[in-house]
């Protein structure tokens, strides 16, 4: 499974000279799956450039929408893929009681806040509804589950072969908790989170910023670190960066997140901050032979 | 372990934070949790006594009518509320540990979500001052 961060900022994008390192695009995560099926975890603005770089070559991907806050489908009426004829597009996303996902989307791209409406992108489009249990994607087997945010929120595991991904960009999990003793059931994400090969999870807010954003939706720094050490994952990326974070601002908070990890017991290196483009690659082992005798 | 809805998670931390004393119980109807002022009402802290099956949490407690008679568990607010999925209230004396009778009105409601019910939870509005006080006024 190969990674790339298309988009570390949220809320906004932000860019600039002070954001360069760690880029200004909103939340997109690309995922190649081992058999070559491409995913793109939300479309905030990040996902122009994917779109760009997959070319226009006929292409069929699948595009995990953990919520439908704008730095999350922002990029979509600007992925090129979606104005190619032959473009297969599926849209999976949260359920609502209030409107199916297509509509939802379609109150973004249409007027007057788009010059084009869903209905015209020359693409074929589907949208789903995520299901309540795992479903596949190419080899992949994919989990989605609510999450605590503001609204109908998603995070995503994805398993390939031995190799687990956990999208969890938007959550505040220690909302009116205490991470550090609550049973691990009763925990906002745990089961996508656990154990996984890669967490890539909020980091918004420092610890001097969360008292005040409680309830914004998002983690201070000790939250997302009590929570991905105590769902055992392997190695943890944070971002969605506070628009307000400057390069130097989060070379600091990073600085800071590797001695509060090493504080907890992490183990050395497991711990960073996205940058934009930056990839990962977590090997797909298949299942070891039996030995003979 | 089973990871609980988030719906369940999220009733829990408020539960947690308030002084009114509340019951959840799952859409299996075991009881998941109960808070603070719950445990303060009943003489029994949660974390003392963990998750209780349905049937069993229904008599632990009472409860019982204003005739002394106990209340049978398929009519208790919560477990209609949870198996209906609608509102229910009624008043009811329970006891707790030290065998004090603690007449309260409960309201349950069930947590409905996208995917169906994920369980309900109930309310305890005590009718006469105990101990510490907690209940509304
Ligand atoms: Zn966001
Ligand atoms: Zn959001």
């Amino acid at each position: 499974m190969r990674i790339k961060l298309w988009g570390t900022r949220g809320s906004i994008p932000a860019p600039g000279p002070e954001t360069i390192r760690y880029g200004g695009n909103t939340s997109c995560i690309g995922v190649t799956l081992s058999d070559g099926s491409l995913l793109a975890l939300d479309a905030g603005s990040g996902i122009r450039s994917l779109g760009l770089a997959l070319g226009e070559e006929p292409a069929r991907l699948h595009i995990l929408l953990t919520h439908l806050h704008l730095d999350h489908i922002q990029g979509l009426a600007f992925f090129a893929p979606a104005f190619l004829p032959q473009t297969e597009i599926v849209i999976w996303g949260p359920a609502s009681p209030e409107a199916a996902l297509r509509d939802r989307i379609a109150r973004y791209i249409s007027a007057p806040l788009s010059p084009v409406e869903v209905r015209e992108l020359p693409c074929d489009v589907s949208f789903r509804h995520c299901p309540e249990t795992d479903w596949e994607i190419g080899p992949a087997r994919i989990r989605a589950a609510s999450v605590s945010h503001r609204g109908p929120t998603l995070g995503f595991r994805i398993d390939d072969g031995d190799s687990s991904l956990t999208y969890i960009p938007d959550h505040e999990p220690a909302l009116g908790a205490d991470l550090g003793r609550l049973e691990e059931d009763w925990i906002s994400g745990f089961s996508l989170a656990r154990d996984t090969s890669l967490l890539i999870h909020d980091g918004q807010y420092s610890d001097a910023e969360y008292p005040k954003h409680v309830g914004w939706g998002h983690s201070a720094l000790r939250d997302s670190l009590t929570f991905a050490h105590r769902t055992g994952a392997e190695r943890t990326i944070l971002f969605h960066h506070d628009p307000l974070h400057s390069d130097d601002f989060l070379d600091g908070l990073g600085a800071e997140a590797r001695r509060d990890w090493a504080a907890l017991g992490g183990k050395e290196g497991a711990i960073e901050l996205g940058a934009e483009r930056g990839e990962y690659e977590l090997p797909v082992r298949a299942p070891s032979p039996i030995a003979t005798v | 372990m089973t990871q609980k809805p988030l719906e369940l998670i999220l009733a829990r931390n408020l539960m947690s934070a308030l002084s009114t004393p509340a019951f959840l119980v799952d859409e299996g109807g075991v009881l998941v949790f109960y808070n603070e002022a719950a445990g303060t009402l009943l003489g029994r802290r949660f974390e003392e006594l963990g998750t209780v099956g349905p049937d069993e949490w229904g008599s632990m407690f009472g409860p019982f009518d204003a005739s002394g008679a106990p209340i049978p568990y398929d009519d208790l607010p919560l477990v209609q509320a949870v198996r209906n999925g609608r509102p229910a209230h009624a008043e009811f004396a329970i006891r707790s540990t030290d065998g004090v009778s603690h007449s309260v009105e409960v309201s349950a409601f069930p947590i409905l979500t996208v995917h169906g019910s994920q369980g309900a939870i109930a309310v305890f509005w005590p009718k006469q001052a105990h101990s510490n006080g907690a209940g509304p006024a």
